[in-house]
C-alpha cells in the first residue's frame, strides 16, 4: 500500500469537469506569463517574462506578488472552537477503538456522533451571535452564510448518523427521520401542526411510544393498516364532502401526494415533504425502499421548476446509502476538509467504508485526515492539533509530520521546546538534530553562547560545539572570566562531543579546583591539559601563565617530573615562534611582553624544579 | 477553497523573474530585471521591506534561500555572469561572497540538502555548472563541471538527502557518507544526473533523453519516505515529463508524459510534501497536477491571470470579493 493509492481517492474527489480556477488580477498582457513557486504552506504567483532578455521590455510589468493559501478557514476565530473540540472527540474515538466491542459498540459510536453534532451546534450558535453583533452588513452576511453552512453540515451529519450509524430498522426509522426534520425545519407551519395534531396523532403516539413498547413491528403495521383503511372508507363515503378542508386533511393523512403538494408553501423543502409523505403513506418504510420515495419526493417537490442544489444531491446520496457519493459531494461543496475528514473517520470506525466495497476504503480516511491536518499546520497554534491527526494515519502520517514540523517557525524558546518534545517523543531524530542546529545558529548570532552550546550538544553537532567552545575561550581571554559557568560545570558526558568542548570543560574544572585550593589536583589537571594535546596551541601560553601562581606557592606543588614536562612544553612553544619584523611599535611591545612572560616562566620553573628536587630527595631518604 | 491572502507590492521597476519564500514562510525574496534583490517580511499578512540588495550588473534571474541552520543566507544569479551570496549579520543584509567563474549568464542556483553542508549549484549559459562549498571563515571552495550541457545549462535541482541504510547511529562528530546527486537541464535537450565520486569529483551518472527541444526546468521531488525517486522536467517542446526510478534497481529512469502543452513550458515546481506539481506555461496559466493510482497524472486546478476581481473556486459561502 503506497502513496499512489491515495491518488485514486483524490482522483475521485478532485477531478471536476469544471476545474476550480483562481483568477489573479494583473496586467493582462500577451507578452507576459505567470510565475509560480511554493512556500511551506502557501503559493506565490507573479507576472513575469520567462524569455530572458537583457534589455527591459517597454511594456509595463506588474510589481505585485500574490500569496495564495487554501484552508483559510483555519484562521476563523469562531471555527477555532470547532477544531479544538472535535480534536478531543477524534482522539478519544481513536483511543477507545480497542474497547469498542459487542452490543455497546453501536451506542458508543452513536454517542460520538452526537458529540460531534453538538460541537457543530455550539459553533453555529456562537457564529449566529457574531453575525448579529457584526458592525458592517457585509461581514454580517458572511457570518450568516457560515451559519447556514454549519447548519447544513449538521443536517447532513444527522442524517448520516440515522442511516449509517444508528442503522435504524424499519419502523423506528421514520421516527428518527421525523425528529431529524423537526429539528431542522425552523418554521412550525400551522397547518402541518394541525395535520399532526388532528384526530389520529394521539393514536400515533401510543403506537410509537417505543420505550417499553412490547408491540412487534407486525402488530404496529396491522394497527396502522386498520386505521388507514378506516380513513379511506371515510373519504369514499364522502363523509367530508361538505367540508373541503376536512376532505383535504383526510387525503393528506392518507398520504395523497397531490393533496400534500397543495400545501407546498408550508413544507420548507423536499425532505420535509418526503418524511411527511412517509408518515401518512408508509410509516414502516424499510431503509432500502427509502431512496425511491426520496427520489420521487425530490422530483415532485421541485416540479421541474428548479434543479437540485449541492445539498440536495448530498442528502439524496445518503438516502441511497451511497456513502462514497456523500463524501465526494461534501468534499466538493464544502470549503474545508473538517467535515469529510471527521465523518469519514467515524464511518470507518463503524466499519462502513470496507463493507461498501471501496478498495481504498481506509485509504480514503487517511487521505482526508492528511489533507485536514496539513491545513492545520498553516496556523500558528492549531498545528499542535494536526500532530495528533498525523499520528493516527498509519501509512503517511509520520513522514507528513516530519515534513510539516520542520517548517514551524521557532519564534520563541517555548515553541521550539514544544516542537522538540513532539519530535523526541516520536524518535524523529533527524528533525531534532536539524531544529537544534537551527537554534544553535540563532543563539550564536545573538551572542547567547550558553544557549548555543546546549543546543549544539542536544543536536550532537561536534563541529558547532567546537565553534562555540572557541568563542567561550576567546571571551575568557578577553574578559578573564567565563560566562555560563553552570552550563560548563555540568556538562557531564556531553563533554566528549568534541575535543574543544572537552578542553573547555576541563579548563573550567581546573579553575574550580584551584578555587577550592586543591592545588595538587589543579596542577595535575593543568599539566594533563597540555600534554594530552587537547589544548589548542594558541592557548598554551595562557595555560602556562595559569601555572605561575602554582609555581609561586610556598609549598612545592609540581613534582620534579611535572616541572620537566612543563619546561618541555614551554620550549616547544617558544621554539616554534617566528622572529617578528619589529617595524610596528605595538608588535614590539607585544614581543616584549611575550619575552618577559617567557622569562618569568623560565625562572619560576627553574626555582620550582630546584625545590622539588630537594624535597623529593629528602623524602626518599626518610 | 483557495484565496489570495496577501499582495506584496515589491516596487520593482522592471520585470520580476523569481520570488521565493524562506523555509518558514515568513520572508519573501524577489529579484528583477531592475538588477535588485529585495527581501520582505510577510508575516501576518503584512509586507515590510527588509532589504534592497544591489550588486548585480544585469537582470537577476533567480534567488534561493539556504537552510536556516546556516543562518539567514540568500543566493542570487544574474545575466551579469555572477552569483552573489548575501548574508544577514547583526540585523543587516550584506554581500557575503561573489562568484564570478562563469563566462555568460548564470541561469539557475539551487542549494543542496542541508545534510551535505552549505553547497550551492549554479547552472550557466556557458554550459558549465559550478558547485560552491562553504569551508568556513568566509571561504568557499569551487568545483566546476565544464561542458555539462552544450550551448547552455538552464536549470539545476538537487536530489533529496537519503540517509545511507548502513549508518543507523552515527558516532558524534562523524559525518555520514551521503551520496550527493543533482539533476541539470540544458540546451542540448537533455537532463543529466550528476553524482559526487569518492575523490570529490563530479561525474555524469545518467542522461535522460525525451525532449526534442531545450530543457527549461528540472525539479527533483522531495522525498516522502518511499523508495522511488521522481524528477519533473519541462521544455521548449511544450512537454512535461515525470521521470521515476525505482531505487531498488538503481539506475533505470522511465519517463511518463504529464501533458503536451501548446506552448513553451518554462517552470515546474513540487509542493513541499511532494504530492502536487505546479507547471507554469507559456500562456497565462499555472496548472496543478496530482498522480492517481493508475499512474495517470490529473490536473486538479488552474491559476489564471486575468483582469477583474479575484474570485475563489465556487463553493458555498466562500466568495471573496476584492
Amino acid at each position: 500500500m503506497g502513496f499512489h493509492q491515495f491518488g485514486q481517492a483524490c482522483l475521485e474527489l478532485l477531478t471536476l469537469d469544471d476545474l476550480p480556477t483562481l483568477l489573479i488580477p494583473g496586467v493582462n498582457s500577451k507578452k507576459h506569463q505567470m510565475c509560480f513557486d511554493w512556500g511551506p504552506g502557501e503559493m506565490l504567483v507573479c507576472e513575469t517574462s520567462f524569455n530572458k532578455k537583457e534589455k527591459s521590455e517597454m511594456v509595463p510589468s506588474c510589481p505585485f506578488i500574490y500569496i495564495i493559501r487554501k484552508d483559510v478557514d483555519v484562521y476563523s476565530q469562531v471555527l477555532r472552537k470547532l477544531f479544538n473540540e472535535s480534536h478531543g472527540i477524534f482522539v478519544g474515538l481513536q483511543r477507545i477503538e480497542e474497547e469498542l466491542t459487542g452490543k455497546s459498540r453501536k451506542s458508543q459510536l452513536v454517542r460520538v456522533s452526537k458529540n460531534y453534532r453538538s460541537v457543530i451546534r455550539a459553533c453555529m450558535e456562537e457564529m449566529h451571535q457574531v453575525a448579529i453583533a457584526a458592525k458592517d452588513p457585509a461581514s454580517g452576511r458572511q457570518f450568516s452564510s457560515q451559519v447556514s453552512i454549519l447548519s447544513a453540515m449538521e443536517l447532513i451529519w444527522n442524517l448520516c448518523e440515522i442511516l449509517f450509524i444508528e442503522v435504524a430498522p424499519a419502523g423506528p426509522l421514520l421516527l428518527h427521520l421525523l425528529d431529524w426534520v423537526r429539528l431542522h425545519v425552523c418554521e412550525v407551519d400551522s397547518l402541518s401542526a394541525d395535520v399532526l395534531g388532528s384526530e389520529n396523532p394521539s393514536k400515533h403516539e401510543s403506537f410509537w411510544n417505543l420505550p417499553g413498547n412490547t408491540q412487534t413491528l407486525t402488530e404496529l403495521e396491522l394497527k396502522w393498516q386498520h386505521w388507514h383503511e378506516e380513513c379511506e372508507r371515510y373519504l369514499q363515503d364522502c363523509t367530508f364532502a361538505s367540508n373541503p378542508h376536512l376532505e383535504s386533511l383526510c387525503k393528506i393523512m392518507l398520504g395523497d401526494e397531490a393533496a400534500l403538494l397543495e400545501q407546498k408553501e408550508l413544507l420548507s423543502n423536499w425532505y420535509h415533504f418526503l418524511v411527511t409523505r412517509l408518515l401518512y403513506s408508509n410509516p414502516t418504510v424499510k431503509p432500502i425502499d427509502l431512496q425511491y420515495y426520496a427520489q420521487s419526493s425530490l422530483d415532485l417537490f421541485l416540479g421541474g421548476e428548479s434543479s437540485p442544489e449541492p445539498l440536495d444531491n448530498i442528502l439524496m446520496a445518503a438516502f441511497e446509502f451511497d456513502i462514497h457519493q456523500v463524501i465526494k459531494e461534501c468534499s466538493i461543496a464544502l470549503s474545508n476538509w473538517w467535515f469529510v475528514a471527521h465523518l469519514t473517520d467515524l464511518l470507518d470506525h463503524c466499519k462502513l467504508l470496507q463493507s461498501h466495497n471501496l478498495y481504498f476504503g481506509s485509504n480514503m480516511r487517511e487521505f482526508l485526515l492528511l489533507e485536514y491536518a496539513s491545513g492545520l499546520f498553516a496556523h500558528p497554534s492549531l498545528w499542535q492539533l494536526g500532530v495528533d491527526y498525523f499520528d493516527y494515519c498509519p501509512e503517511l502520517g509520520r513522514v507528513s509530520l516530519e515534513l510539516h514540523i520542520e517548517r514551524i517557525p521557532l519564534n520563541t524558546e517555548q515553541k521550539a521546546l514544544k516542537v522538540l518534545r513532539i519530535c523526541e517523543q516520536r524518535q524523529m531524530t533527524e528533525q531534532v538534530r536539524s531544529i537544534c542546529k537551527i537554534l544553535a545558529m540563532k543563539a550564536v548570532r545573538n551572542n547567547r553562547l550558553g544557549s548555543a552550546l546546549s543546543w549544539s550538544i542536544r543536536a550532537k553537532d561536534a563541529a558547532f560545539a567546537t565553534l562555540v567552545s572557541d568563542r567561550f575561550l576567546r571571551d575568557y581571554c578577553e574578559r578573564g572570566c567565563f560566562s555560563d559557568l553552570d552550563l560548563i560545570d555540568n556538562l557531564g558526558p556531553a563533554m566528549m562531543l568534541s575535543d574543544r568542548l572537552t578542553f573547555l570543560g576541563k579548563y573550567r574544572e581546573f579553575h574550580r579546583v584551584y578555587g577550592e585550593k586543591r592545588f595538587a589536583d589543579a596542577a595535575s589537571l593543568l599539566l594533563s591539559l597540555m600534554t594530552s594535546q587537547i589544548a589548542p596551541r594558541s592557548f598554551w601560553m595562557t595555560l602556562l601563565t595559569d601555572a605561575l601562581p602554582l609555581l609561586e606557592q610556598k609549598q612545592v606543588i609540581f613534582s620534579a617530573e611535572q616541572t620537566y614536562e612543563l619546561m618541555q612544553c614551554l620550549e616547544d612553544l617558544t621554539s616554534g615562534k617566528p622572529v617578528h619584523g619589529g617595524s610596528d611599535t605595538q608588535q614590539c611591545q607585544d614581543d616584549d611582553i611575550e619575552t618577559t612572560k617567557v622569562e618569568m616562566l623560565r625562572l619560576a620553573l627553574a626555582r620550582n624544579l630546584a625545590r622539588a628536587i630537594v624535597r623529593e630527595g629528602s623524602l626518599e631518604g626518610s | 477553497m483557495v484565496s489570495v491572502i496577501n499582495t506584496v507590492d515589491t516596487s520593482h521597476e522592471d520585470m520580476i523573474h523569481d520570488a521565493q519564500m524562506d523555509y518558514y514562510g515568513t520572508r519573501l525574496a524577489t529579484c528583477s530585471s531592475d538588477r535588485s534583490v529585495k527581501i520582505f517580511d510577510v508575516r501576518n499578512g503584512g509586507q515590510i521591506l527588509i532589504a534592497d540588495l544591489r550588486g548585480h550588473e544585469g537582470p537577476v534571474w533567480q534567488v534561493a534561500w539556504a537552510h536556516p541552520m546556516y543562518g539567514n543566507i540568500l543566493a542570487s544569479c544574474s545575466y551579469d555572469r555572477k552569483v552573489i551570496i548575501w548574508r544577514e549579520e547583526n540585523g543587516t543584509w550584506e554581500k557575503s561572497h561573489e562568484h564570478a567563474g562563469h563566462d555568460s549568464s548564470v541561469n539557475s542556483v539551487c542549494w543542496a540538502p542541508h545534510d551535505y553542508g552549505l553547497i550551492l549549484a549554479c547552472g550557466s549559459s556557458d554550459g558549465a555548472i559550478s558547485l560552491l562549498t562553504y569551508t568556513g571563515e568566509g571561504q568557499w571552495e569551487v568545483k566546476k563541471i565544464n561542458n555539462a550541457h552544450t550551448i547552455g545549462c538552464n536549470a539545476v535541482s538537487w536530489a533529496p538527502a537519503v540517509i545511507p541504510g548502513s549508518l543507523i547511529d552515527q558516532p558524534s562528530g562523524q559525518k555520514p557518507n551521503y551520496i550527493k546527486k543533482f539533476a541539470s537541464g540544458g540546451c542540448d535537450n537533455l537532463i543529466k544526473l550528476w553524482k559526487e565520486e569518492e575523490d570529490g569529483q563530479w561525474k555524469e551518472e545518467q542522461k535522460l533523453e525525451a525532449h526534442s527541444d531545450w530543457v527549461r526546468d528540472v525539479a527533483w521531488a522531495p522525498s516522502i519516505g518511499l523508495p522511488t525517486s521522481t524528477i519533473a522536467s519541462c521544455s521548449q517542446d511544450g512537454r512535461v515529463f515525470i521521470w521515476t526510478c525505482d531505487d531498488a534497481s538503481g539506475n533505470t529512469w522511465s519517463p511518463k508524459l504529464l501533458h503536451k502543452f501548446n506552448d513553451v513550458v518554462w517552470h515546474v515546481s513540487w509542493s513541499i510534501t511532494a504530492n502536487i506539481l505546479a507547471v507554469s506555461g507559456g500562456d497565462n496559466k499555472v496548472t496543478l497536477w496530482k498522480e492517481s493510482v493508475d499512474g495517470q497524472w490529473v490536473c486538479i486546478s488552474d491559476v489564471n491571470k486575468g483582469q477583474g476581481s479575484v474570485s475563489a473556486s465556487v463553493t458555498e459561502g466562500q466568495q471573496n470579493e476584492q
